[in-house]
């Protein structure tokens, strides 16, 4: 049955395929061999299949082993195939690998790390765990009793590998990318087990260098979307930046239920996963498949689904968040504005509160002007010579270490020895009692304790005056 | 609050520090002009208010906040007051040209709205609007905090 659908070089229907190959390790082999052979369009169900099988790691090894084998002339190396792979079919054959390959896959998955490094680093493939187990309907895949000695141990192994990557990259590009990565499997091997090959598309392609392809292959139209899909991943896996392994474990959890969402015929691939990564503080404006350069700081970015993906978009809507962030840090600054909604109407609060703030400044200063004359002499005099400037080279200090708490306890303290030499006159303590009270009211800090004090000072200096 | 946003930080220093530069500024007021004639009292009104700015920024953080900056700048020299417009005014259409490209236009909504901010906080001329936007909050909040100082003042000294 599996062969006859192999034999079949059309592109199988998809959901065929997918009600066929739903729980083998397979499918996804299948599918990229189909594929790889023709230029399908893809369907929706064809997503569907990629996300069914993304889900599971040993697909992908068995895909790159399937095409390795594709590449490397068909060499029948499997002992253990147990379908019926004997024929001469290049297809054939190729399910004896995918067969071997599916049936060493549960024993030894760490040892696909180092030998496969090249050819799953093309293909973002973590192969740091064990894949998990699946059911045997087949009994072509399901052979799982072979260990995969045999298979690490296939002597042109390393050769399709290498071939391999370079056949990934031609043929599902078009474009030649001649930095493909050699030793990102070790980054990937610090991935999370569930960062599929769909999943670690979003980490990957925030992580792309900062040169950007304007209008560039994700804006092309559907037949692209595997190209793009598979191109990214080789050129984004080059990328050696240092939050590769974070941003793709962050995105790891989040990137397969997303890609698998936005699988689905779109015109455009992109995902959208701006907040986490803007907030990591390190940046890439994420729009090429260029080869990697040294880490820098940008901020990572990543294009929203059905919008444009040139640099200067992304740029605008980076723009657009980061004044929405602070517009919501204003709505809680100023009162009154969380029944506004809108940035027009809220920035008209905005507007209208510092006006107004700036008016109350001006007329609490013609107020002070006009009232405290005399009063201000006697109060601010006292005030500031008593504990003004015990240090006067705080000054400087003050205008710029304001922030700390040492300097406002440092004020606290000049204000405290002000109360406290106020305080041993027992007229003003009594008095004191009185015009705290009322002054509480208006707040609560030491300034108003402070401030009683003024009035009282100045009616005992004139009443010292009078005598 | 804000200061609970890790990114952008919009802490201003407590109240009696307000309060302190204040009165210091008002003190050196009133050593330079002892003077109380009803005649000047715009004059002396707009010395306090000047006053009252300066000690602010100097309290807000001297030179840590742009908006500071520019207000000591401009109490310092408040006959170049025509230059620092004109060199404002460029400084905004410089960013702006060289920003809009092919982009649609910067929302002019908020474009607008910031245009007139930035007319409202001093040194605003020169800044984005994400930048122009942290300005502001911490504008406000100083703004804010110096208002209650000085209402506290106006109450304590006012004869009762």
């Amino acid at each position: 049955m599996d062969n006859e659908l192999f034999m079949n070089t059309e592109f199988p229907t998809p959901p065929e395929m997918a009600t066929h190959f739903e729980h083998q390790p397979s499918s996804s082999s299948a599918m990229m061999l189909n594929w790889a052979l023709m230029d399908p369009t893809p369907h929706q169900d064809s997503s569907f299949l990629w996300e069914k099988s993304t889900e599971q790691q040993q697909q992908q090894s068995i895909f790159d082993s399937a095409l390795s084998s594709l590449v490397s002339s068909p060499t029948p190396s499997n002992s253990n195939f147990s379908g019926g792979g004997g024929d001469g079919f290049l297809i054939r054959e190729l399910i004896g690998k995918l067969g071997n390959i599916g049936s060493n896959n549960n024993n030894s998955g760490e040892i696909y790390g180092t030998p496969m490094s090249r050819s799953a680093s093309c293909y973002a493939t973590p192969m740091s765990s064990p894949p998990p187990p699946t059911n045997s309907n087949s009994q072509m895949m399901m052979n799982r009793t072979t260990p995969l000695t045999e298979f690490s141990a296939d002597p042109g192994f390393a050769e399709r590998a290498a071939r391999f990557s370079c056949f990934g990259s031609r043929s599902f590009n078009g474009r030649t990318n001649t930095n493909l990565p050699i030793n990102n499997g070790n980054n990937m091997v610090n991935n999370s087990g569930k960062l599929t090959r769909v999943s670690s598309t979003p980490a990957l392609k925030a992580l792309v260098s900062p040169e950007v392809t304007p209008g560039g292959e994700f804006s092309r139209k559907r037949k692209s979307v595997p190209k793009g899909k598979s191109k990214e991943n080789p050129i984004s896996t080059a990328s050696p930046s240092p939050s590769f392994s974070k941003t793709a474990e962050k995105n790891g959890g989040k990137g397969g239920s997303k890609s698998s969402e936005e699988k689905g015929g779109k015109r455009r691939r992109e995902e959208e996963d701006d907040e986490e990564e803007e907030g990591e503080g390190e940046g890439n404006k994420s729009n090429n498949t260029k080869p990697p350069e040294p880490p820098k700081d940008y901020i990572h970015v990543r294009a929203r689904r059905g919008q444009a993906t040139d640099s200067h978009s992304l740029a605008e809507r980076v723009r657009r968040e980061k004044i929405g962030e602070r517009m919501k840090l204003l709505q809680d600054l100023v009162p009154g504005c969380n029944k506004v909604t809108g940035k027009a109407l809220m920035l008209d609060e905005i507007i209208n509160y510092v006006q107004s703030l700036q008016r109350q400044v001006e007329f609490l200063s013609m107020k002070l002007s006009s009232v405290n004359d005399t009063r201000l002499d006697f109060n601010v005099d006292a005030l500031v010579s008593k504990d003004v400037m015990i240090p006067s080279s705080n000054n400087r200090l003050h205008e710029e270490g304001l922030q700390s708490k040492s300097s406002s306890h440092h004020h606290q303290q000049q204000l405290n020895i002000y109360n406290n030499n106020s305080q041993l006159l027992p007229n003003i303590s009594s008095n004191n009692m009185m015009l705290q009270s009322p002054m509480n009211s208006l707040e609560t800090s030491t300034l108003a304790r402070s401030f009683t004090h003024l009035p009282t000072l100045t009616q005992f200096t004139d009443s010292i005056s009078q005598v | 609050m804000a200061s609970a946003d890790k990114l952008i930080n919009t802490d201003v220093p407590e109240k009696d520090v307000f309060a302190f530069h204040f009165l210091q500024s008002l003190s050196n007021l009133r050593k330079q002009n002892p003077f109380d004639t009803p005649d000047q009292k715009n004059y002396r009104v707009r010395k306090i208010k000047k006053a009252a700015y300066v000690s602010m920024a100097r309290a807000a953080g001297g030179s840590s906040r742009l908006w500071s900056r520019a207000l000591l700048r401009r109490a310092d020299k408040d006959d170049n007051k025509i230059v620092r417009f004109s060199r404002r005014k460029r400084k905004v259409t410089w960013k702006i040209s060289s920003k809009r490209r092919r982009s649609n236009q910067r929302a002019p909504v908020v474009e607008e709205a910031a245009e007139r901010l930035r007319n409202l906080v001093p040194g605003g001329g020169g800044m984005e609007t994400s930048k122009l936007m942290e300005e502001t909050a911490h504008y406000i909040k100083c703004l804010s905090m110096q208002v209650k100082v000085m209402q506290c003042l106006v109450d304590g000294l006012s004869p009762k």
